[in-house]
């Protein structure tokens, strides 16, 4: 069977998959080994013909994994343009923030998920939103920390609940900055 | 009886199923201690005081796995579940913090339907998203959403929350009411939906049957594990 009918796990539709649209194929291929080795879902596809941007090659992923999977490609040096989700007329995550003010905070919500931060001493109050599993355990790691010495949920978190978290994150830094 | 299911934030932490007790103030499913402030863990300790309270004498039953975001396991949670779940058998069965597998959540759903007696399904949290993105929310007797969990399962396309189509996110004048109409409109709903928020809408059917505004703490929204607490409520009640 060619490359592009190759699956590694299951047959389920592409309902929670995305794809990360690379330029040259030997680096998609690169990836695709490299990802499944270490237990993501993969399978090399042609991306849609609306982000053929010069590749003619894209790993299908598992969306969720988003973050951990950007970041794993970082590690082993993989240049990749972007990564989309599959059967949705939206491409890019939500941008929407909302800040909500209290006597001696700022909840920031991003998407699905808030961080809340002490506007006076920058602590981080409270990680709360989301569904999946690492959210609970971000919460363990930034609750009790400052905001200007925590690393980014991107850099740490596994999930699009990590990348929303992120988002919401770097508004805090904003607002806290002044 | 009642099962609760969902991961816990600790990798080292294996599958552990058996009854769930309160032991002064720490949680403990078959043996595995977990602090009871966040997640599945709250939910679990919530349900164990509601069927105290409600003088129910059986603890609700747990299987958990320690997943921190990877999903290793949720995998193995998933997997346990399609495969003892018949054994098990349930009365009800409240899905919490997973990794949203669309495929891993279809087996487990028909694992549940095919049940001689099928368990009352719950969903929250990553299961919910699941349930949502395979297009199975009907099979399911309660979801308990936020207002942007709800322009989510409101959106026809979206498979996460963080992928909304951006005119549901609130900022068209469409409120809860109009988009608990349309997912019922698209027969995308549970039987009943309790939509959290400064005003809570439950809704039954297709109809809002009730809505609840005050007490009115707007700092709840910056506590973590309300919402876990608060569905564990909902599922003993339903147990």
């Amino acid at each position: 069977m060619g490359i592009f009918g190759r699956k590694k796990k299951n047959n389920a539709s592409s309902a929670g998959r995305g794809i990360v649209l690379i330029r040259e194929v030997p680096d998609a291929m690169r990836g695709e080994k490299k990802l499944g080795k270490v237990g993501f879902y993969t399978r090399l596809v042609a991306p849609p013909p609306e982000f053929r941007e010069g590749c003619d090659l894209a790993i299908e992923i598992d969306i969720m994994e988003m973050p951990a999977i950007e970041r794993k490609l970082g590690e082993e040096g993989i240049p990749f343009m972007k990564i989309i989700p599959l059967g949705n007329e939206s491409t890019e995550p939500v941008d929407i923030v909302n800040v909500v003010r209290y006597a001696d905070s700022v909840m920031v919500k991003a998407g699905n998920m808030k961080m809340t931060f002490d506007h006076s001493s920058g602590l981080i109050l409270n990680v709360s939103g989301g569904g999946c599993p690492d959210v609970p355990y971000l919460y363990a790691i930034y609750v009790g920390e400052n905001l200007q010495k925590a690393r980014k949920p991107r850099d740490i978190g596994f999930t699009l609940c990590a990348l929303m978290l992120d988002r919401a994150f770097e508004e805090c830094l904003k607002i806290y900055a002044g | 009886m009642l099962l609760i299911a969902g991961t816990v934030p600790d990798k080292d932490i294996g599958l552990a199923f058996g009854e769930a007790r309160l032991k002064n103030g720490i949680l403990d499913v078959s043996g595995v201690e977990i602090s009871r402030t966040q997640g599945t863990a709250a939910m679990i300790s919530a349900a164990a005081v509601t069927l105290d309270y409600l003088g129910i004498k059986t603890p609700p039953c747990a299987a958990i796995a320690g997943d921190i975001g990877n999903g290793t396991g949720s995998r193995k949670l998933y997997k346990y579940l399609i495969s003892e779940l018949p054994g098990i058998e349930p009365d009800v069965l409240a899905l919490h913090y997973l990794m949203p597998i669309i495929p891993q959540m279809v087996k487990l759903v028909d694992c549940a339907e095919k049940m001689s007696k099928k368990p009352t399904l719950i969903a929250d949290a990553g299961s919910m998203y699941a349930v949502k993105a395979a297009g199975l929310s009907k099979k399911f007797a309660l979801m308990t959403p936020d207002r942007g969990e709800m322009s989510f399962l409101a959106d026809p396309e979206a498979t996460h929350p963080a992928y909304i189509r951006h005119h549901l996110m609130g900022n068209d004048g469409r409120g809860v009411p109009e988009l608990i109409n349309d997912l019922y409109q698209n027969g995308s709903a549970p039987d009943t939906l309790m939509v959290k928020g400064s005003t809570d809408y439950i809704a039954n059917k297709g109809r809002i049957v009730e809505t609840v505004s005050k007490p009115d703490v707007p700092e709840m929204e910056a506590i973590g594990g309300t919402g876990d607490t608060h569905n564990r409520h909902m599922s003993s009640l339903f147990f």
